[in-house]
């Protein structure tokens, strides 16, 4: 019987064989350590906000970097750590922040390689949570991803389980341009069977989850397991989903979801973001522009609505999409 | 646990909606999927499936009442024994919705396969003569292209008549199904049942569904070849001058291999003749349903307007104006009988299209009055079925005197559209010539 992990477990393993493999990766980010490496003292490490990178500033106390509560300054020095050569993993806590170090990101990171003619390379990866469910509210609940995507010069991934939350990371560390990797906050509890040792799940690579003729459906990060309930929920009725997990962002598996399509000629899209210039919406363009012909109904977007993250638990649940809301999607496109 | 049947929210400006008709007669079974329910909006009729298999428990909604979108029509209880308390339940699930915005979550009570698919296109019109842009998935245009259908032609049932992939390959289905009868022509010619073959020839103007009422009974016991002639249903419309009836004739000959019982309404009726004439080693039995030799000034005149308001693109006026000359007052006196027959009319007539008409009646024209002599060579055990308030064939009864041996049969109150009007009667006739034939 091979071994299960949870999401945060895998991820605090990938950060470990990242460390180990590579004397240039150095974590940083708020509270990572969380007073674990001062000296003299034994107290236990905080390892984040929700403890993933427990053990490491042990394992490996020259280069796990607690930092001030300074999104800015986290950025700022990855990114120039990142131009000298070293492999800089920070951790934005939530995705919510970005606001604060998008500069960084946007303006520095995504066009070096770029304005340098190729000889300058910014090898980040900033690791972040993403996703509303755990009631943190309006300010900590967001799924900003499609922020990041929309940035030429930046990589974005989410990944949908504990086997690709590790895959990923590693991929995303060892790659030679800043990638934003996104943790979707409900599935970090999740568990599934993760492999031992060294793997990267390749950058642009789409997933099939579940295997259908009749409709696709497209999810990312916590939404491939909503479109997968809702699929074992239409299977009962004789409809077979397809369930294309997209993982990367940018770049963006486009054949995986057109031959999908092609297959099936009906997609339903499941974001939990926003619907305005979202990846659902990116999504369908996709599909209208280089799938018409396969299209057998109107593409369907199931997202949140247009509005905040509610903290109310019931609006929260309202707010977010769910199984229900993909089954009546499926009915309604005909 | 019982399901129930709403009045579904169709789209964004329907309030209420009216049920037309329940085609599960109260307390039968009814799988899930099946069409339990008929209802109107906004000029368009929707079948609605049942969304769970079991019995048709309770009627709340009576056909021709007016109600708001997700009032309670119907309960579907798994057993007939189940215990049901139908006060109880409306008021669990009778949820009529006031305005049109609250509507939305009157189509949720739909619920998981409650998919309300239109049978008719947007206008109220049936589908198959949709005027303008035709209602289509990219893909289904996109395979309708591909194999060369004009997408005309294709009925669509998806949401609001759309066409869709799978109404394209049902569509090349049935036409990989075509006979072929001739040089470059095939028919369309739907089978059911097994035994010794039975033809159905339909009239003027119309296809088999015009012996919808006869296929399920003699289906029982016989192999029922419906023919569809050239220009009709999926039939090759080749352009020719005129489709005459002898060359019908022998399309049907061609099909059959062994003497089948042949059965023509009017202008069937014709074909079915001429069979007896020139093809009477395939003529078990003769059927003629109000036939003639010499067509009357009146049938000429219909088949006249008939041509013109059929070029003009509205199944629904050509149907307003064929129902007085083919059925009778008795019918027409009983408002909710018109419209079904106005309805299926308009489906049946609106699917052959102006030049086919135009040929047809070119025939029909060329052949009236060739065969008065010849009526007495017939051989083949004849019936003839003739309805007292017929207008158009008015002497179809006294022709059945011409034919050695025939017989006849007048069913009272029916009028030129006599099997639809009187299936029973008519049924029961052709059961009984079959039987000695």
């Amino acid at each position: 019987m091979a071994r299960t992990l949870a999401t945060t477990h895998a991820i605090n393993e990938a950060l470990h064989i990242a460390l180990q493999s590579d004397p240039d990766v150095i974590l940083l980010g708020e509270d990572i350590a969380g007073g674990g490496t001062r000296e003299g003292e034994e107290i236990d490490e905080v390892g984040g906000v929700i403890g993933m990178t427990k053990g490491l500033c042990k394992a490996f106390p020259d280069r796990v970097f607690d930092t001030p509560i300074s999104e800015m300054g986290i950025l700022g020095t990855a990114v120039g750590a990142a131009t000298t050569g070293l492999r800089p993993v920070a951790e934005l806590m939530f995705i919510d922040f970005i606001g604060v170090c998008l500069d960084p990101l946007l303006n520095q990171a995504a066009k070096l390689r770029y304005m340098f003619g190729g000889k300058a390379r910014v090898p980040l990866t900033v690791r972040t949570l993403t996703g509303a469910g755990m009631q943190a509210a309006a300010q900590h609940s967001q799924s900003l991803y499609w922020l990041t995507t929309g940035i030429p010069g930046l990589k974005t991934v989410i990944a949908s389980n504990a086997k690709d939350a590790k895959g990923l990371l590693l991929a995303a560390i060892r790659d030679d341009d800043p990638v934003i990797v996104c943790e979707a906050k409900g599935i970090l509890n999740d568990s599934c069977e993760v492999p031992e040792g060294d793997y990267e799940i390749p950058l642009g690579e789409a997933a099939i989850a579940r295997r259908g003729g009749d409709v696709t459906l497209v999810g990312m990060g916590a939404t491939v397991k909503t479109a997968l309930q809702a699929a074992q929920h239409l299977a009962k009725e004789g409809i077979e989903c397809e369930v294309v997990d997209l993982r990367s962002l940018q770049p963006l598996d486009e054949a995986t979801v057109l031959s999908s399509l092609e297959k099936t000629g009906r997609l339903v899209v499941v974001d939990e973001s926003t619907p305005r210039c979202g990846i659902a919406s990116d999504i369908a363009a996709l599909c209208v522009d280089k799938g018409f012909d396969s299209l057998n109904a109107p593409v369907k977007r199931v997202t949140a609505p247009h509005t905040p993250v509610p903290f109310a638990a019931v609006l929260e649940r309202a707010f977010m999409p769910s199984a229900e809301k993909v089954v009546a999607a499926v009915h309604e496109m005909g | 646990m019982a399901t129930p049947i709403a009045m579904p929210k169709l789209g964004l400006t329907m309030s209420e909606g009216k049920v037309i008709a329940w085609p599960i007669p109260l307390g039968e079974h009814v799988d899930k999927g099946q069409t339990v329910l008929i209802i109107e909006s906004e000029k368009a009729e929707v079948e609605i499936e049942a969304t769970a298999a079991g019995i048709l428990r309770h009627i709340y909604v009576e056909p021709e009442e007016v109600v708001p979108c997700g009032s309670l029509l119907g309960a579907i209880t798994a057993g007939a024994d189940e215990p049901f308390d139908a006060e109880a339940f409306h008021a669990d699930h009778h949820r009529p919705v006031a305005s049109a915005d609250q509507g939305m979550l009157a189509g949720a009570t739909l619920g998981p396969g409650g998919a309300a698919r239109a049978g008719a296109g947007e206008a109220g019109e049936p589908a198959a003569r949709r005027v303008g842009r035709v209602l289509a998935a990219p893909a289904a245009r996109a395979l309708a292209k591909n194999l060369g259908f004009p997408l005309e032609t294709i009925p669509g049932r998806g949401p609001g008549g759309r066409i869709t992939k799978e109404d394209v390959e049902a569509f090349a289905e049935r036409r990989r199904a075509l006979r072929r009868v001739a040089e470059g022509v095939s028919l369309e010619v739907p089978q059911q049942g097994t035994g010794r073959p039975v033809v159905l020839l339909p009239g003027f103007g119309i296809d088999v569904a015009a012996f919808a009422r006869q296929v399920p009974v003699l289906a029982q016991r016989f192999a029922v070849l419906g023919v569809n002639p050239r220009g009709v249903g999926l039939s090759d419309a080749p352009e020719t001058e005129g489709y005459d009836v002898r060359t019908a004739a022998a399309d049907v000959a061609s099909l059959i291999e062994e003497p089948a019982h042949v059965i023509g309404a009017s202008l069937g009726a014709a074909v079915a003749l001429e069979m007896a004439f020139e093809h009477h080693d395939r003529v078990r039995s003769l059927t003629l349903v109000t036939p003639f030799v010499f067509a009357s000034p009146t049938l000429l005149a219909v088949i006249d307007a008939w041509c013109a308001v059929g070029a003009m693109g509205s199944p629904t006026a050509l149907a307003k104006m064929l129902l007085p000359w083919l059925f009778a007052a008795e019918t027409l006196a009983d408002p909710r009988a018109r419209d079904r027959v106005e309805r299926g009319l308009a489906e049946i007539a609106g699917r052959v299209s102006a030049p086919s008409l135009a040929r047809w009646a070119a025939g029909l024209r060329a052949w009236s009055g060739t065969r008065a002599d010849a009526l007495g060579g017939v051989r083949a055990p004849t019936l003839v079925v003739a309805g007292s308030r017929d207008l158009l064939t008015p002497g179809a009864e006294a022709l059945a005197q011409e034919i050695p041996g025939a017989k006849s049969v007048v069913v009272s109150g029916a009028g030129h559209a006599v099997a639809l009007e009187a299936a029973e009667a008519v049924n029961e006739a052709i059961l009984n010539h079959l039987a000695g034939a």
